[in-house]
């Protein structure tokens, strides 16, 4: 058995080392195939980054009346945390608004003056963010409540109605078209270059089907046969999986910085750098997989015996 | 022992190779088929490795009765057959020790053994400086000597030549034709297929001839012809 299996990596081997030219061809497909499914995945990681900074700042301000009470508010900030959809409920008073007013127009002077003769005209607001910004009608159904109504600045709408509110889910839809265009891109990519790499390899076993022939008139079980070119498409896998993994680290690592300022390539470069072991096995794995699986589907038709 | 009884082989195409042919081959014996092409000489010859399955009779070769072989235990069956073709079948990507010693590899011989017997049987088939050449270095008699080296490394009873010097001048051919009469010396059954008249003739061993799937002559130190006659 253990004899058996030595000879098939032996000659797996040795069929690699003496086919050079067919065996570059082969990994360099390889490479090109695990790298877009490498690159697939950090620009979808990416872009879903991107995104989800972009919704996050997604929030919306429900302007208050100064007459509101603390327990008015706590009643206000409970209900509306009590919604499944809030992520999070956040209370800002008139003193702290105005405050942040004043850091952002520091530098306008006649602003300032202006801001301290009208006294602080802010008012306090709860900042209410959603987990899912497509789905705000909950938390509006919360605020038009008789009890929570009066509470409301009717001088300052809250900030989700109108314009903002298109706006919002104009940055929704759009995000949720590149998601749905990434996914579908990369699944394109990886299964194109899946079908060429299965080409490659067919075509491979193609040009050694005497080779087949012949081993089977000699009495060569099926195993026995295929086992050499199975191993040899796995090593195709396997070095094609390192460089593939290695050109990732260097675009990631080398050029995400340069992205930073387009898109969110932070959390994905934080991944490669926590996982360097988990990316390269699960590279080799969709390596050997590819490769394997597809010398097996190719051989099949040659191995009746 | 070859024994084949009344068998007959139709193709799916509906052409009939082989109809009805009885054939009995004792043990160590140097037997010829003649035929012309197409007469069904190639036809036996695959029904004998099994590369081909019979459409009705018997098979028994070796003691092994062909109707009870599971697909599973085909490569079993050719272990026990040394097969030599026209066309050589050496694997190109191996060297000539490699090519003779994969016959054993696949019988599950150890390296010690494989490593004794290789150049053994290179040298007795007048190879023995070749082992580490590729088969595109040889000429076309070396080749067949590979051949030749590879189908007697695991000992067979049984040695099916099928037009081994059709490929070759006629010098190489009588070199391949004296080694298939040393190695049945030594006790090997040899069953050779050829369309050389001269080597028949001067062979004066038993020589079969079939015509359209049919024995017409069987004769104990026969002639080339491929008239029909006394079987």
């Amino acid at each position: 058995m253990w004899l058996q299996f030595w000879r098939v990596m032996h000659a797996g081997t040795r069929n690699f080392l003496r086919n050079a030219w067919l065996s570059t061809a082969a990994t360099a497909v390889m490479t090109i195939t695990l790298a877009i499914i490498v690159l697939s995945f950090i620009s979808n990681s990416a872009l879903t980054s991107t995104i989800k900074g972009v919704t996050d700042k997604i929030d919306i301000s429900l302007y208050l009346n100064d007459s509101v009470t603390p327990g008015q508010l706590q009643t206000f900030e409970a209900a509306l945390s009590a919604d499944p959809n809030v992520a999070s409920v956040t209370y800002l008073s008139k003193a702290d608004a105005l405050s942040d007013y004043q850091r952002q127009i520091s530098g306008n002077q006649q602003l300032l003056e202006g801001l301290q003769l009208a006294g602080n005209p802010l008012p306090a607001s709860i900042q209410v963010r959603a987990k899912d910004p497509r789905h705000l009608d909950s938390i509006i159904a919360i605020t038009n409540e008789p009890q929570f109504k009066t509470l409301l600045d009717p001088t300052a709408p809250p900030s989700y109605s109108g314009q903002n509110k298109a706006t919002i889910n104009r940055i929704v839809s759009v995000s949720n078209f590149f998601k749905r265009s990434e996914l579908v891109a990369s699944l394109m990519f990886v299964v194109i270059s899946t079908l060429i790499i299965f080409n490659t390899i067919r075509m491979a076993i193609f040009t050694r089907r005497e080779e087949i022939e012949i081993m089977k008139l000699v009495g060569a079980t099926k195993w026995f046969i295929r086992g050499p070119f199975v191993f040899e498409a796995a090593m195709y896998g396997i070095i094609a999986a390192v460089i593939a993994v290695a050109l990732s680290y260097v675009i990631l690592l080398g050029g995400g910085p340069k992205l930073g300022s387009y898109i969110n390539v932070q959390s994905t470069i934080n991944f490669f750098r926590a996982y360097p072991i988990l990316v390269i096995i699960g590279e080799l794995v969709v390596g050997i997989f590819i490769g394997a699986f597809s010398s097996l589907l190719a051989l099949s038709r040659y191995l009746k015996l | 022992m070859i024994l084949l009884d009344r068998v007959t082989k139709i193709y799916p195409n509906q052409q009939i190779a082989l109809s009805g042919l009885n054939l009995h081959i004792q043990p160590k014996e140097f037997v010829t088929i003649v035929g012309s092409s197409g007469a069904g000489k190639s036809t036996l010859i695959k029904l004998l490795t099994r590369e081909e399955t019979h459409t009705s009779g018997k098979i028994i070769v070796g003691g092994l009765d062909y109707d009870t072989i599971r697909p599973k235990d085909v490569p079993l069956v050719r272990r026990r057959i040394g097969v030599v073709f026209q066309d050589f079948k050496l694997l190109p990507g191996r060297r000539v020790g490699e090519n003779v010693a994969f016959a054993l590899e696949v019988s599950g011989a150890r390296g010690r053994e494989i490593k004794r017997a290789v150049p053994k049987m290179l040298t007795l088939v007048g190879l023995g400086s070749k082992e580490r050449s590729f088969p595109d270095e040889l000429s076309g008699g070396e080749r067949q000597r590979v051949a030749i080296a590879r189908a007697l490394i695991r000992q067979p009873k049984i040695l099916i030549a099928d037009e081994p010097t059709g490929n070759l001048d006629p010098k190489n051919a009588w070199e391949i034709i004296e080694l298939l009469l040393k190695i049945n010396r030594f006790g090997t059954t040899v069953l050779l297929t050829t369309h050389n008249k001269e080597i028949v003739n001067a062979l004066k061993r038993r020589v079969i001839t079939i015509n359209k799937g049919k024995i017409i002559k069987d004769e104990e130190q026969g002639r080339y012809s491929l008239e029909g006659g006394k079987q």
